[in-house]
């Protein structure tokens, strides 16, 4: 029975055991319990520049308000306490978070930041779940309208195409969004903390989605609907980040894109339960080889839903 | 707003005059730049679609404003953020203001006017093959954006908000209306306006928060479409020996709507080793619709054969769609190197719509009738997910990432008009693994690899994903302290085998990019992305219900590259010289390609003084349109001031 015990207490040993890294600072003290809390202005000499850039930081804060219990020791809140480095001036007898592996670098930001509302979506982001860290996007010490993190629609647009670079080259397409051009941001559309939405996706009023923010005459809702922008999204016809076709369709002729749903087998009249798919059969009479039919949004006009026609025409 | 926009260009350049005050360290400090200039454009091939793609005009412009404003004695505002771009006749033109004062108030204003004009005979005209060149799905219109958001208190625990924004467009198009046998290109006017109320209150606590929201939204949207004059239409054949034409054309719609929203959301960590999260998200948006239709000219009802050529249509609905969304989860670390996540959501909606529309054939008296119409309309979908995910960080430089979806959902929607409508409802059931890997070898070099794959019983659409593999994977090397590079591979492949489907999907892109700093004066970057589509899926051609194949190919290759030479220095001023570009090739169902080389050049003249100028060069052509391809000159040329 031991020996059989032996490989678990050996996983659960290996699971709960101390990681080599610097762990998180607010456990750093505990890990160092002779390390002593010294305030910032003794990191001030040596580190002159991050001292007065942090100055106006929005997170000298932390070095003013009582509450959050770091007055005077902001350095400290997330580097850990810096009496023996303050002392050896080793960069190895303190926590710099931007070594850390992202999920203890994390829980120096989290210890502020966890119950705030970017904090819904974070868990179940694709940063949180790729382990990007927040100082992946965020300077921590810099100040000024980009300090904390870019502001300006064009920096926003450079540091997330730093990573996402296939996407970045979807812009490059001649009908896009206006993003090359510094007229939108990639977090007018994506939440990079997270969203309830697929892909980061930003809610419009509550739960909607976010591409209603501009597109609001689309918003509907419509007596007749077009089942897959609401079922799927706008994205199940579009490709938002750009495209061959002038209205940044999935396909470059609308017909395509058309018949690739609307080309059901025929079903039995009234009430059908799981067909092989939704979506309506195509009428008989369209002859695809007139120009005529193949366009059809110039006859099924209210392609995203309408009011009075169930074909979609008007 | 060119006024307020005056007014805003007015405060830095006053505020640039010498400080007469004896104590400057109380005075407000203001920094920033302004940059002026003036764009000559030269453009050959079409002018339409170079609107379509880059629209940027010629004459004088205001590129850039940024200033900011800190305030020592923090009186109004601690620091005020001004930005602006594009003004002066761009189509992109944006403002950003912030304002702060730390504990009393966060103040964000953000104004976007942007213009779309879009008119692209390939996309749909079908009289193209007669020689007229008209797309009849153009149009050219504004968007105007403005966001107001106010946080009281920041920093606090109880932070109410407040905001306000609102989305309105407007322009003019073609559109076509449509009657049985024969459609008209007119023209037509639209309007637009949303306005988005929205205030809450946050409460921060150290162990948990909450955020409660209620909002509203009001929606009008007016449209118009009108003609005078003969139109022959589409199609100019004779039906029965009959010409069907259009004479004259008032058609409107009315459409009204609002919308009220609340959020709840929470977060709490009560023990170190929990943290939980939820939210419930309600809206429930209605419309209601006024819509009116006259047209004279010459028609047929193909149900009847009956000729007429005068009708007349009057239309009222309501829509009404409740909407409820949600998640719960946690995050649990049981042991110090795993973490254990669990989230559930849901998302549900359900549109119920009623109405009449009432169609008279007024002319001629002999084929007059009145056929009134009810309109009624539904969508119900119901869709919920749980998902667990299990990282453990096997070293301190290896995380492994383990998980599970299923989803899972029902959905019902009107059945195909032409088997007697009825409803179709479908199910959604779908299982999917989850796989991923972040190791960070040494803080030069990092990998992280990304992999979900489901398999599906039953999906909503034809296209819908089946049973899928996405894969994603990155790699970050710093092969020297002055040269980095990142490579990058994303996989989907969707294969949907249901007999009458055979949907075949396969994309891939492959990129690297590097980032070289040889020496101070000189930095190179350099992207390039390879993407290949591949898309077959079976499908029955319309007139005859024949089976067929649609293939869809793409295989573009996009690069960018921007090369900064500092060049050499005088009076302690260093002039700037840059240049790069991207292209955009792509061979497939759609070859085209779009080349966009630039060159910059700064030339400081003073501390304070650049002149600044650009070239670019747009080169747009494709193989299968080319009368669609044009080609554009544009130099930029102007000064920076800053202080």
């Amino acid at each position: 029975m031991p020996s059989k015990l032996a490989p678990a207490l050996f996983l659960l040993c290996w699971a709960a055991g101390a990681q080599t890294t610097p762990a998180a600072p607010a456990a750093s003290s505990a890990a160092s319990p002779s390390a002593s809390y010294v305030g910032s202005e003794t990191c001030q000499p040596c580190h002159e520049d991050i001292y007065n850039a942090f100055q106006k930081n929005p997170h000298k804060v932390v070095d003013t308000q009582k509450r959050r219990g770091w007055e005077a020791r902001a350095c400290e809140s997330c580097h850990g306490p810096g009496g023996k480095h303050a002392e050896s001036a080793e960069a190895a007898a303190i926590v710099n978070p931007a070594k850390l592996a992202p999920a203890d670098a994390d829980r120096a930001c989290l210890k502020c930041h966890l119950n705030q509302p970017t904090h819904i979506g974070r868990i179940e982001s694709s940063h949180a779940k790729n382990e990007v860290a927040c100082t992946a996007c965020h300077s921590i010490h810099r100040h000024g309208p980009n300090g904390l993190v870019a502001r300006r629609a064009a920096a926003v647009n450079e540091q997330c195409a730093s990573c996402h670079t296939a996407v970045w080259a979807q812009f490059q397409r001649p009908y896009r969004h206006r993003l090359p051009e510094g007229a939108m941001s990639c977090v007018d559309c994506h939440n990079p903390h997270g969203s309830i939405l697929h892909a980061s996706g930003r809610a419009y009023a509550a739960n909607e989605a976010g591409c209603f923010r501009c597109h609001g005459n689309l918003r509907g809702p419509f007596t007749f609907e077009h089942a897959p922008v609401r079922l799927e999204g706008c994205g199940a016809c579009h490709e938002p980040h750009g495209s061959a076709n002038p209205r940044m369709l999935a396909r470059a002729e609308v017909r395509y894109l058309c018949l690739e749903c609307h080309a059901n087998l025929p079903t039995a009249p009234g009430p059908v339960k799981n067909p092989p798919a939704l979506g309506g059969v195509p009428p008989a009479f369209h002859d695809l080889f007139l120009p005529q039919f193949q366009n059809c949004t110039v006859c099924h006009l209210k392609v995203h839903g309408s009011y009075v026609s169930q074909e979609l025409l008007k | 707003m060119r006024l307020a926009l005056a007014g805003l260009v007015a405060i830095p350049l006053l505020a640039q005059q010498p400080a007469a005050s004896p104590t400057p360290s109380t005075e407000p400090v203001v920094t920033g730049s302004i940059d002026l200039g003036y764009r000559f454009t030269s453009i050959g091939g079409d002018n339409d679609v170079y609107r379509s793609v880059v629209n940027l005009g010629q004459g004088p412009r205001l590129i850039g404003l940024d200033f900011s404003i800190t305030d020592p004695r923090k009186r109004l505002f601690d620091r005020l953020d001004v930005r602006a771009n594009n003004w002066g006749g761009d189509p992109y033109n944006t403002v950003t203001v912030n304002a702060a004062k730390q504990g009393i108030y966060d103040f964000h204003f953000d104004y976007r006017d942007v213009a779309y004009f879009n008119l692209l005979p390939s996309f749909a005209d079908p009289l193209l093959g007669t020689g007229i060149v008209l797309d009849e799905n153009s149009y050219f219109t504004r968007r105007r954006m403005s966001d107001f958001e106010l946080d009281l208190r920041p920093g606090h625990r109880i932070i109410p908000y407040l905001a306000y924004g609102r989305d309105s467009g407007q322009g003019t198009g073609i559109t076509t209306f449509v009657s049985d046998v024969n459609q008209y290109p007119v023209a037509d006017r639209m309007f637009d306006k949303t306005d988005n109320f929205r205030g809450g209150v946050r409460l921060e606590f150290s162990q948990w928060h909450a955020t409660l929201e209620q909002g509203g939204t009001t929606l009008r949207d007016d449209q118009e479409a009108y003609a005078g004059g003969f139109g022959a239409g589409n199609n100019p054949q004779p039906y029965f020996g009959q010409t069907l034409d259009l004479t004259s054309l008032a058609q409107s719609y009315g459409v009204r709507g609002d919308s009220i929203y609340t959020k709840a959301l929470f977060t709490a960590n009560p023990f170190s080793w929990l943290d939980a999260y939820g939210q419930f998200l309600y809206s429930r948006p209605q419309t209601n619709v006024n819509y009116s239709q006259y047209n004279a000219g010459s028609f047929v009802l193909l149900s009847s054969l009956l000729f007429y050529t005068g009708e007349q249509a009057l239309g009222y609905t309501t829509a009404k769609q409740p909407h409820t969304a949600g998640n719960f989860g946690f995050e649990v670390r049981p042991l110090k190197r795993v973490r254990v996540r669990e989230s559930w959501s849901t998302d549900r909606l359900h549109t119920s719509a009623a109405g009449l529309l009432t169609d008279v054939i007024l002319q001629p008296p002999s084929a007059a009738q009145t056929t009134p119409a009810a309109l009624t309309g539904m969508l119900v979908m119901n869709y919920s997910q749980e998902q667990v995910d299990v990282l453990v960080d096997a070293t301190p430089r290896l995380t492994l990432r383990g998980g599970y979806r299923y989803a899972w959902g029902d959905a019902e929607t009107p059945g195909a008009l032409v088997f007697g409508g009825g409803t179709q409802s479908s199910e959604l059931r779908q299982q999917a693994g989850i796989a991923g890997i972040t190791f960070r070898a040494t803080q030069k070099l990092s990998f992280n690899v990304d992999f979900e794959g489901a398999a599906t019983d039953h999906a909503y659409f034809r296209t819908s994903l089946y049973n899928y593999q996405k894969m994603r994977a990155r790699a970050r090397y710093q092969l020297a302290s002055k040269l980095s590079l990142q490579a990058g591979f994303t996989l989907l492949n969707n294969q949907n085998p249901t007999p009458g489907i055979n949907y075949d999907f396969l994309s891939r892109q492959n990129s690297l990019s590097a980032v070289w700093t040889p020496s101070k004066r000189v930095s190179v970057l350099g992207e390039y992305t390879r993407s290949t589509l591949r898309s077959n899926i079976g499908y029955l051609e319309p007139e005859f219900l024949s089976p067929e194949v649609s293939l869809y190919r793409d295989d573009a290759h996009s690069a960018s590259a921007l090369v900064d030479l500092a060049l050499p220095a005088y009076n302690k001023l260093t002039p700037h010289l840059a240049f790069g570009g991207s292209l955009f090739i792509s061979s497939g169902s759609r070859p085209s390609t779009f080349y966009q080389p630039l060159a910059r050049l700064l030339v400081p003249l003073h501390r304070n003084v650049a002149w600044k100028s650009e070239y670019r060069y747009y080169g747009y052509g494709e193989t299968f349109y080319l009368y669609e391809g044009f080609r554009a000159h544009i130099l930029q040329t102007g000064v920076t001031l800053s202080r």
